[in-house]
């Protein structure tokens, strides 16, 4: 990948923190899947904490560091440290990435880019040969609708390439902004997380309720939606929640839906960058919560689909 | 019409019959058989034979071989034929590899890979023929002079620039197996005859065609040996249902393969004992059924309608036949293991592609070979596919439901760019479409190409140690190379490219010129009627293959390391020329050292790669191909063919990594070399689809001789319907824009366990977590426990 800057941007840049080729399963055919850094959202089982906060990090890869100290003299804001294991401070650090260009060892990684539209249209333009079948780019993250601004200009350059466009989002954005980039977007993923406002608010650290609304309003809009539900065992997947969810679906005329099995991947990566995840208390093996749950949709008339 | 339910396609389900031939096979600790080498030899000890034309030697001895060898009908088996005494087993050309295969001789046992049996008698056996040999090999009688003749045997023992595997025999074809199952050997003995009758007599024509005769003779008892030995066994057997497999055995010998086939299973039976004669005449390496679906499949058709075959016999047969070919194993001593990798002779099966007219050949017997290959997933033999435009649905989703399942099997092939190459190199284009490979990956016109794929493989990146050091290695003052100027005098990249294509033209002289006299000794001492009457055109020029006889005529030569000297030279612009990060003359001494400064090493090391879609860097490894290939093409070889490149290794990158010094792109000394066309080792980062965007940036119309492309896909991310479609996505694009061959390998668990355990050897293995990729080695522990898991679950 490319690294275009790491200083806040002047013009409209987007912040990325990987471009992902060949990914298959986000989408349909191959695709090349964007992340964009920075979420509205803090869900407590979050698998990719590297997307959370909207300014480019630096992640300290311990097992490479070979104790040379370069980075240090390096770093205009003495948010290195000699602690063992520890390198850097990440409350002082900025993210400017000057440690990493002189880390001879990859023991520092620079986490988030600030791309320019072309420039990331340039980079996923690389593998259009292979969009075939379907295939084309699929915006992640974090929460891509955030960085609509950017949107606005990267999206119309995609189409006017005649890519397939999926959206993967929280759905936690403002409908003025995102409503414009709609008629660019082939296809939604919209993950719902719970149906409780009050469980909600507890497992993401925000309410449910523009969520829901701007749900309301894409179906409205005759987009195409795929609605989604991360299935943490003992968090969201109690009867209760399946059936509000099922029925939400029903009022708006929507029969499937995709259940994401939970893994705990999260948790190695948020300390490479100084996030420390709350342990989360599974309740159940994830094979068991997904056949339950599959069973508890298919008992309120919702087909579930199960990805992995 | 001949289509068969989808539930006979999807049986890969095996006879109980199957099941223990193939355990019988595999539970067999390979071994060496002395008997060729001990029946060779007594023929030749007598000084009246060795008097006699070489054609005729070579007939009589091969003769003595199948007739006086042991043979063996084993319980179960369906086909018959065994190609040693052992079950599974090697044979031994002591005229050929001679003396260097017997430096192992007391060490075969014991060694660590790739032990292979030997009882001490056998070892004394074989101990007692060596003087003979000692001066008789071909190796040793490649050169008439001796000081030659002792530079050459001293080279090809260290082989730094060059390794030339034709000094061990040549092999390497797809025999004409059409003609021999449709005309059988009497009628091929017959046109010898008349031609013989129109040469002069006594001239070397006049006796090509009399050796003809001698082992078309000698094939067609060979069968009748079995016939005989099947009809005692059966009247000794027991079991009713025993006795009736055995008379079937023997009513099939008594015809094939010296009268037409008759039948589907006649026709597997004529081609396995020819395939074991002919791996006792030229060296059993590389003696390829080729295309088998194609020439078949008349015979399944005639017998399905017939009422006499059913497909699930006919899956029966054909496995039968496969676990056969596994049993023949090449002796290779532990120098040789190192270039050629382990127990791998590269029988090859072809399936798919177009026919003469260009139409899609696909049909039922391609989809029955891929079932049996799935189902056995057996070392041999080695099968390939072949793809092209038109290839139907059905048999591309086959092809890659079964890689996806981590069968690692078939390897694919373009028919579009394969055919446009051939032809490039004068095949004619019916002749073109009718291609196999043979051996590793090497495309050959099946029954005509007499190609030498595997002539010699040439160690490309050394040539840059020698152009930075003035024709030198370094650290010595004895010139092994063409003097070129100086890094001090040279001032622009333009210098070092001369002086690196001065390098690489100066060693592929020299090989050309030993490459000649190879050829020549071959002619001389090696001549291989069998081989020639299954050839199309030695019959007709009169005139052995090792003479030119056969319709086309090339050698082909490897050229190794091609990654890592374009990544080397990139480095070289890039630092010296372009950033000015050091001098030439600093760089050299780094190079010289053995990069004693790590920082250093560590830049060179991070600068961009071949592999991760950069045009700039992918140039220079284009540039590399190019100019082997260009300077190559102006020889010609003594059989009146082309010298074609071939991008593939084999495990010689290793061999001559260790042999190498270090060099720009950050490689220590020793350090092994990418394999075949691979980017240098882990340093594709970017993923599969980068990694074929600059492999597409290859011209592989340079390359006649074939490619290697290895991709290694984790399961995961290839999992279900959507796996799949990605797989074909892949293959589809990378075909269309002009790829040659592609293999695919899933990562199973157990390279993903040595990863955990030596992460050096796997530095970038990318995997699949949870939606991103990632490097294994980036992983904590509980996580690769995980993946670990997960793959296991998904190898089942
Ligand atoms: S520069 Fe890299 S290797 Fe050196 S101390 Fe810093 S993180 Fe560790
Ligand atoms: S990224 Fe952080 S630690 Fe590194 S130099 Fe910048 S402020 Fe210092």
């Amino acid at each position: 990948m490319q690294l275009d800057d790491t200083h806040p941007p002047t013009s409209v840049k987007g912040l990325v923190f990987d471009v992902q080729r060949f990914s298959l399963h986000d989408g349909p055919g191959i695709r090349t899947t964007v992340f964009f850094k920075g979420c509205p959202l803090r869900c407590r089982w979050c698998q990719n904490p590297e997307s959370l906060r909207s300014r480019p990090e630096v992640a300290f890869y311990g097992e490479n560091c070979q104790a040379c100290f370069r980075c240090e003299a390096e770093c205009p804001h003495g948010a290195i440290r000699r602690t063992p294991g520890r390198r850097v401070d990440f409350d002082g650090c900025d993210g400017c990435g000057r440690c990493v260009r002189v880390c001879p060892h990859e023991g520092l990684r620079q986490v988030g880019a600030w791309w320019s539209a072309e420039a990331l249209v340039a980079e996923v333009l690389k593998d259009r040969d292979f969009f075939v079948d379907g295939g084309g780019v699929t915006l992640s993250g974090g929460e891509p609708f955030a960085q609509s601004p950017f949107l606005e200009k990267f999206l119309p350059s995609l189409k006017a390439a005649g890519l397939h466009v999926t959206v993967q989002t929280c759905g936690h954005f403002s409908w003025n902004h995102v409503a414009p980039l709609v008629p660019l977007v082939d296809l939604i993923y919209f993950d719902l997380k719970h149906m409780d406002p009050d469980a909600h608010a507890c497992c993401t650290g925000a309410h449910n309720r523009r969520i829901l609304e701007n749900f309301t309003r894409l179906v409205a809009t005759g987009a195409r939606i795929e609605p989604r539900m991360p299935v943490i065992p003992g968090s969201n997947d109690d009867r209760a929640n399946i059936r509000a969810t099922a029925r939400w679906l029903a009022q708006n005329d929507i029969e499937t839906i995709r259940c994401l099995p939970y893994h705990n991947l999260g948790e190695a990566k948020g300390r490479r960058i100084g996030i420390k995840l709350e342990p989360l208390t599974v309740t159940d093996a994830v094979e068991t919560a997904m056949a339950r749950v599959q069973a508890a949709f298919a008992h309120e008339g919702i087909h579930a689909v199960i990805d992995d | 019409m001949l289509s068969s339910t989808t539930e006979d396609r999807n049986e890969t389900r095996m006879t109980d019959r199957v099941t223990r031939l193939k355990a019988a096979v595999q539970e067999s600790a390979p071994g060496i058989c002395t008997e060729r080498a001990l029946i060779w030899t007594r023929y030749h000890r007598h000084p009246a034979n060795r008097r006699k034309p070489a054609a005729i030697q070579m007939a009589e001895a091969l003769q003595r071989v199948l007739t006086q060898k042991s043979i063996a009908i084993y319980p179960d088996e369906l086909i018959v034929g065994n190609f040693t005494a052992k079950r599974v087993g090697g044979s031994l050309y002591p005229e050929l590899h001679g003396l260097p295969m017997l430096e192992d001789l007391f060490k075969f046992p014991t060694r660590k890979t790739n032990p292979l049996q030997i009882t001490r008698r056998e070892q004394w056996d074989l101990l007692k023929i060596i003087p003979f040999w000692s001066r008789r090999w071909l190796g040793y009688r490649t050169y008439p002079t001796l000081g030659r003749r002792l530079r050459f045997i001293l080279h090809q023992l260290r082989g730094e620039y060059y390794l030339i595997n034709e000094s061990g025999g040549i092999a390497h074809l797809a025999p004409d197996y059409a003609r021999l199952i449709n005309d059988g050997t009497d009628v091929i003995a017959a046109e010898a005859r008349r031609r013989q009758a129109e040469a002069e007599p006594g001239s070397e024509r006049a006796h090509f065609y009399a050796a003809v005769r001698i082992i078309a003779e000698s094939l067609a008892r060979f069968g009748e040996r079995y016939a005989r030995r099947a009809e005692t066994m059966a009247a000794r057997e027991s079991d009713s249902v025993r006795r009736a497999e055995l008379k079937a055995i023997a009513a099939v010998c008594r015809r094939v393969p010296r009268q037409p086939a008759a039948s589907f299973h006649e026709a597997l039976q004529a081609v396995f004992l020819a395939q074991i004669a002919l791996n006792l005449e030229s060296l059993d390496n590389a003696i390829c059924p080729g295309r088998m679906d194609q020439y078949l499949f008349p015979f399944y058709a005639r017998d399905l309608e017939a009422g006499i075959l059913t497909p699930a016999r006919a899956r029966e047969l054909v496995a039968a036949f496969c676990i056969k070919m596994a049993e023949i194993v090449p002796v290779f001593s532990e120098r040789l293991t190192r270039i050629h990798g382990g127990m791998f002779n590269g029988q090859v099966v072809t399936v798919g592609g177009v026919d003469a007219d260009g139409r899609d050949a696909v049909n039922d017997l391609s989809h029955l070979f891929l079932d049996v290959m799935d189902a056995l997933r057996m070392r041999q033999p080695n099968f390939h596919a072949r793809l092209h435009d038109g290839s139907p649905k059905t048999y591309r989703d086959r092809i890659n439901a079964i890689l996806a399942a981590g069968s690692n099997s078939p390897a694919l092939y373009n028919d579009e760019i394969i055919v446009e190459t051939m032809c490039r190199q004068g095949y004619r284009l019916e002749d073109a479409r009718d291609y196999t490979g043979v051996g590793c990956v090497e495309p050959v016109s099946q029954g005509r190409s007499f190609a030498s794929t595997d002539a010699a493989l040439v160690n490309v990146p050394i040539l840059l140690e020698l152009a930075l050091n003035e024709g030198r290695r370094f650290g010595t003052r004895c010139r092994t190379g063409v003097p070129t100027p100086p890094v001090s005098a040279m001032r622009a990249m333009a210098d070092v490219r001369r002086a690196f294509e001065a390098q690489l033209e100066f060693q592929l002289t020299r090989l050309v010129d030993d490459l000649h006299a190879v050829e020549r000794a071959n002619r001389l001492y090696h001549p291989t009627p069998l081989t020639s009457m299954l050839l199309d055109g030695c019959l007709e020029n009169g005139a052995c293959s090792t003479a030119g006889g056969a319709r086309y005529n090339f050698s082909g030569i490897q050229c190794v390391g091609p990654a890592d000297a374009g990544d080397a030279l990139f480095a070289i612009e890039q630092a010296v020329f372009r950033d000015r990060k050091i001098s030439l003359t600093a760089l050299f001494g780094q190079l010289r050292d053995d990069w004693p400064d790590p920082e250093m090493r560590s830049y060179f090391l991070r600068l961009p790669k071949f592999g991760n879609d950069d045009p700039a860097v992918d140039g220079w490894t284009r540039y590399v191909v190019e100019r082997f290939n260009h300077i190559l093409a102006r020889f010609r070889n003594t059989r009146g063919g082309a010298y074609t490149t071939g991008l593939y290794s084999v495990t010689a990158h290793q061999y001559f990594g260790e042999l190498t010094g270090a060099l720009p792109h950050g490689r220590q000394q020793g350090q092994a070399f990418a394999s075949g066309i691979a980017p240098v080792n882990g340093m594709d980062r970017q993923g599969p689809t980068a990694l074929i965007n600059s492999v597409n940036r290859l011209d592989f119309t340079q390359t006649a001789n074939g490619i290697n492309f290895n991709i290694k896909l984790d399961p995961f991310t290839l999992r279900g319907k959507t796996g799949r479609a990605g797989l074909n996505g892949l293959v589809q694009t990378y075909f269309r824009r002009g790829g040659m061959q592609m293999q695919v390998n899933v990562l199973d668990p157990e390279m993903l366990i040595e990863a955990r355990d030596h992460p050096e050897r796997h530095p970038h293995l990318l995997v699949r977590v949870s939606g991103y990729s990632a490097y294994f080695n980036d992983l904590t522990p509980a996580m690769q426990e995980e993946i670990i898991q997960r793959s296991c679950l998904a190898h089942g």
